[in-house]
């Protein structure tokens, strides 16, 4: 293989899985903690991309570089507000129910966001590139790639990853998360409000699964379905890591992100079943993922 | 006259075939440590349950401070000042015994900022001396998995009182405790409620601990209160000897 290929491959499979880390961590901090998995969590990626798009269109003539800060206020505008009202008037009645049914009401929650989507932004191509435009290419063995993709993605990951930790390790709100997660009853029974942590668990991972949209959206054309890859994929991260693992998504992400950019310089056609493949064996041999542990919860 | 805290009123409620409790009246004064004594299964811990908003009684009301808290969940009536303490005592395995504490103190409060670091809330200060009242503050740093039974039944009293509570509600506060460490807890438990000035209520089978710890002790028997009063008198009850301590 070309070391030209080889680079690019890399690059290509680190920038994706920076994306694919964000939107699972998200998928999996949801689980860890509601223990509920969220198929409309693709959604979120959707339209944190789209509102990314278009409030970048809109801020674009006035200074290109406010598209920076457009993208985040994107990401927390669709964590908080979509997120916010899914949670509270979707997924809080249901959580009593078996997972089957509440798999099936996200699933249609899933759909008819999709729908409100092709109305709201309709179908045409939605292009908004500024923010990858604006930071210089840089030059890698001689391999030209954007700065956008192969530097500030993989930043935006790892301080995502690092400052997910220090949260729910060392703050108040962090520590509560965790005590609801690891013992609901007896948080409870201490005065804490599990329902409002919740709340707020799901809007932070509604906002990642936006923010991974949002970063996305400069890279790539906003077509709809663009969030039932992500979901799928982002699903097989969090499954093959283990679900309710911060560390064991961003290892899985990469690998996964890496193998599938291999595998289309490669052989593209395999592109789709790369991920899953790798989910299947990991699961054949370690039912509770990579990095998961026999009990049952843990974030 | 000592002020009632908690009234219970005709409680009644039955699982199936079985009656926990038909038509319980009783009150818990201030200043008291009330033990609940009774064969398995009689309902003791239903009371407990019915006090606490775990269950609701089919019959009959239970009032805090002249308060209706039948129909409260257990969060708020925790707020207003009944804690718990279960038999297994229910501590976050994974974080240390001051995190724990400080967990409590800050859910007690109300707040749950993303910003504050855990261990510098103002709590702080209070959650070292209820570990120094209860003598596990030696253990503050260490996860609480990593504590023997006993220790670990002590954290969750210093967990219960970080809850400032009016009155603090023990499942056999000396279940899983080696019997020649049982005296000792106890020893270090009153005092700190007495401290305090929590008052409490324990479930307990140990008629030795009754006798030394209660102020007041009633027999539940096939989901009624047969005899209330000081331990001394109770115990002596040929009825109760017969049928509850089973001599």
């Amino acid at each position: 293989m070309d070391s030209t290929i080889v680079i690019l491959a890399i690059c290509d499979g680190i920038s994706y899985a920076a994306l694919v880390f964000l939107v699972s961590v998200g998928l999996s901090l949801i689980f860890g903690v509601l223990r509920i998995v969220n198929v409309a969590h693709g959604s979120l990626y959707a339209y944190g991309a789209y509102m990314a798009a278009t409030l970048s269109l809109l801020v674009a003539p006035i200074s290109p570089w406010l598209t920076f800060p457009a993208l985040l206020v994107a990401s927390v505008l669709v964590g908080a507000i979509v997120g916010g009202l899914m949670e509270r008037f979707l997924l809080r009645p249901v959580y009593h129910l078996e997972e089957v049914l509440q798999l099936l009401i996200t699933f249609a929650v899933f759909m008819i966001m999709d729908n409100l989507q092709r109305m709201i932004w309709g179908v045409q191509p939605i292009f908004a590139a500024e923010p990858v435009k604006l930071l210089p290419n840089i030059s890698i063995l001689g391999v030209n790639y954007t700065s956008y993709q192969v530097l500030l993605l993989p930043l935006v990951a790892v301080i995502t990853l690092f400052g997910l930790r220090y949260f729910l390790r060392y703050t108040l709100a962090g520590s509560i998360i965790m005590a609801v997660t690891e013992d609901r009853e007896a948080a409870t029974a201490i005065g804490i409000d599990a329902r409002r942590v919740f709340l707020i668990t799901f809007i932070i991972g509604a906002s990642l699964a936006a923010l991974g949209g949002a970063l996305a959206s400069p890279t790539t054309s906003l077509v709809p379905g663009m969030g039932t890859d992500m979901i799928v994929l982002s699903f097989a991260v969090a499954a093959t890591a283990g679900l309710g693992q911060i560390e064991g998504a961003a290892v899985t992400a990469l690998m996964i992100g890496l193998a599938r950019a291999f595998i289309i310089y490669i052989q593209p056609e395999l592109e789709v079943l790369v991920p899953y493949l790798i989910m299947m064996l990991v699961l054949l041999i370690r039912p509770m993922g990579l990095f998961g542990v026999n009990r049952v919860r843990k974030i | 006259m000592s002020r009632v805290l908690i009234s219970a009123r005709g409680l009644k409620i039955r699982f199936g075939g079985v009656i926990a409790a038909d038509g319980i009246d009783l009150d818990v004064l201030e200043g008291e440590n009330l033990a609940i004594i009774g064969p398995n299964g009689a309902g003791k811990t239903t009371f407990l349950n019915m006090a606490t908003g775990y269950l609701r009684p089919q019959a009959g009301t239970v009032s805090f401070l002249g308060q209706d808290i039948t129909a409260l969940p257990p969060r708020t009536i925790t707020k207003l000042g009944i804690a718990r303490a279960f038999q297994i005592p229910q501590l976050f395995l994974d974080q240390t015994v001051l995190e724990n504490m400080m967990i409590a103190a800050a859910a007690h409060a109300g707040s749950m900022s993303a910003f504050r670091h855990l261990l510098d809330l103002p709590e702080r200060k209070e959650v070292e001396d209820l570990l120094d009242l209860v003598g596990v503050r030696a253990f503050a740093n260490r996860k609480a998995f990593e504590l023997p039974e006993g220790q670990r039944k002590l954290v969750d009293i210093a967990l219960a009182l970080a809850l400032k509570p009016t009155v603090l509600l023990m499942d056999e506060p000396t279940s899983g405790v080696a019997s020649g460490e049982k005296l000792g807890l106890m020893d270090i438990l009153t005092s700190a409620l007495a401290r305090q000035k929590v008052s409490s209520v324990f479930v307990e089978h140990d008629m030795d601990m009754v006798e030394r710890y209660a102020h007041r002790v009633a027999v539940w028997s096939s989901g009624k209160i047969q005899v209330v009063g000081p331990p001394a008198e109770v115990l002596k009850n040929t009825e109760v000897r017969e049928h509850v301590i089973g001599i």
